[in-house]
């Protein structure tokens, strides 16, 4: 049993807010995430997924409760840079997370705080805009560059830190369909090598990527489960205001004319291949 | 007309950088601002004519040496140009008292003109033009980068009285970084604004005041925005381990070179041969 890269033990949160009155954000919450998961965690507007990713590298500390990423509890102040180089976070805003005037010093920046030798950082920064495919792009300056682009250059930030988990909250949701699809080529190309991904994301297409799914709601856990456990509870998501992947929409209304036709795909070539199997066995050619 | 009223993006100079690739491109940022300051201090203490011409034809030959058309130089001097106008008459028609020497041309009323209030008129006017060529060829030769890699390194030893020199260095990049990213956001907001009937650059220029009212509606959104990206900015540096006050190693080292000492060595002597040499005008 390998042991969980990032424990989030029974975790409440609340916002203070300025008349001594709070709201409570997360009550309870409790998961493990090990190191090579693809986790997405999903949860309507305001549930708390905001809140509770930015506890994962500390930036929050929770109100009770512990979060420990590889042992060490994110409320210990001076092992905060060692966690935030172990968890990196990128955000929704392509242009609010760029600094540097340059892409090629923006990727520099993590590499500064954390006292990278000046004679490691070249190396560090290739392999970073390498990954993300931006390699061509090492002296523009920001505001030349697509959403997408922009995005590539702030994973490829927290992946010159080398660190060994990477949280995107709703890094997709200010991005066209192909800068989504770029970024989420880069995110399973590194979950593929060994990186732990945590992705907040809207797009359930998204989600059936994941080896993992956590569904939040009111700031509570309300499930975990791989993603085609989870759509299964149709019911229960279209209750909580979330969707099921088209796929598995798809998958569902051709099952209720056709019992033999399974219910619980959720990738688009799933649904090719059953296809392909009932009209093979029907004796149905299909080209 | 109106039209061009919001291609903001398109008006913004600052980092102007033109990638020529010539010497002067290449030199090491630090030296190039140490030198462009020696030039500018002692372009600005020379008070002869024969000097400020030397000067600007060395300004000149900088463009010729950098491979910039010194249309680039002329277009910063266009600008200035009501300015030193003005300065000019008000040097000419009020600075009599210290500049009394030499030749009286005309005295009437309070009107004194001499040869030495003329050619206070005249130096201040080249000095203008030999500093905005200087300039000019400084920010189109040095990337905004390399200029403030050049600043934080030559303010380093400012460190020891505890300056906090790489604070001051990352507030002009950031401030740099978002100029663009503010324009377009103003621009986008301005034609929001338009498309609901607001106007605007439809007032004549000399109505300042009608065209400072024009702005408010744009300016408190533009502030709301502000604020939000740098909340958003400060959690996305948190992310990446920035402490304020804490060690950094750097990035960009720059490596002087044989060419770098030259080029600045003979920038002092030129400094020296403008201030000490005793011209004859
Ligand atoms: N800084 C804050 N101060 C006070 N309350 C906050 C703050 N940030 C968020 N909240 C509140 O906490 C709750 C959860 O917010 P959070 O941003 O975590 O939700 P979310 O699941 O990420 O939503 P979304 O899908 O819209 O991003 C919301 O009710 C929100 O109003
Ligand atoms: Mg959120």
């Amino acid at each position: 049993m390998t042991k969980p890269l990032i424990q989030v033990n029974n975790v409440s949160f609340e916002y203070s807010l300025n008349n001594n009155r709070s709201i409570q954000v997360l009550n309870e919450v409790s998961f493990d995430i090990f190191p090579g998961e693809y986790v997405a965690i999903i949860g309507h507007n305001g549930s708390g997924k905001s809140t509770l990713s930015k506890h994962l590298n500390g930036i929050l500390k929770p109100s009770s409760g512990d979060i420990f990423v590889s042992d060490h509890n994110t409320k210990e102040q001076k092992l905060q840079r060692e966690i935030r180089k172990k968890v990196g976070m990128v955000f929704q805003h392509p242009d609010n997370q760029i600094i540097a005037t340059i892409v090629e010093d923006d990727v520099a920046f993590g590499l500064e705080n954390i006292e990278v030798p000046a004679s490691e950082m070249k190396e560090r920064i290739d392999f970073a805009l390498e990954a993300v495919g931006m390699s061509d792009f090492r002296k523009r300056p920001p505001h030349h560059l697509s959403g997408g682009q922009k995005q590539r250059v702030a994973i490829a930030g927290i992946l010159a830190m080398k660190p060994d988990c990477l949280v995107l909250d709703e890094a997709t949701s200010m991005l066209d369909t192909y800068g989504r699809r770029d970024i989420l080529d880069v995110i399973r190309k590194l979950n593929n090598e060994g990186m732990t991904i945590v992705s907040v994301t809207h797009h359930m297409s998204e989600v059936a990527e994941a080896s993992k799914v956590i569904v939040i709601e009111k700031g509570q856990v309300v499930m975990v489960g791989t993603p085609r456990e989870i759509f299964q509870h149709y019911e229960l998501l279209h209750r909580l205001q979330l969707d099921v992947p088209v796929a598995n929409q798809l998958a569902r209304l051709v099952h209720e004319y056709d019992h033999e036709f399974q219910a619980d795909l959720i990738h688009n070539d799933e649904i090719v291949q059953e296809v392909m199997r009932l009209s093979a066995k029907r004796g149905v050619y299909v080209g | 007309m109106a039209s061009f009223e919001f291609e903001l993006t398109r008006n913004i100079t600052i980092g102007q950088y033109l990638p020529t690739g010539s010497l002067i491109h290449r030199l090491d940022p630090r030296i190039k601002l140490l030198a462009f300051t020696i030039l500018v201090i002692a372009m600005a203490i020379c008070h002869t004519y024969v000097g400020n011409f030397i000067a600007l034809a060395f300004a000149c030959y900088l463009f010729y040496i950098s491979r910039i058309p010194i249309s680039y130089g002329l277009s910063g001097v266009k600008p200035a140009i009501p300015f030193i106008l003005v300065l000019a008459v008000l040097q000419l028609l009020f600075y009599s008292e210290i500049a009394s020497g030499g030749t009286v041309f005309v005295d009437y009323g309070f009107i004194l003109i001499t040869s030495d209030s003329i050619r206070l008129v005249i130096v201040s006017a080249l000095r203008f033009i030999e500093i905005i060529f200087l300039s000019s060829v400084l920010t189109l030769s040095t990337s905004t980068t390399q200029i403030t890699h050049g600043i934080e390194s030559l303010l380093d030893p400012l460190k020891h009285v505890k300056f906090p020199v790489h604070e001051f260095a990352l507030i002009i990049t950031i401030a740099i970084r978002f100029v663009p990213t503010f324009a377009m956001e103003m621009e986008k907001m301005m034609k929001a604004q338009a498309s609901r009937g607001a106007e605007f650059g439809t007032g004549a220029w000399w109505r300042i005041i009608q065209r400072t009212k024009d702005v408010f509606p744009i300016i408190i959104p533009l502030f709301n925005v502000a604020m939000a990206r740098a909340e958003d900015l400060v959690l996305a540096m948190e992310a990446r381990c920035y402490t304020p006050g804490s060690e950094r190693s750097i990035y960009a080292k720059y490596k002087a070179k044989s060419t770098d000492y030259a080029a600045l060595l003979f920038c002092i002597l030129f400094a020296v041969l403008l201030l000490a040499f005793p011209f004859p005008y």
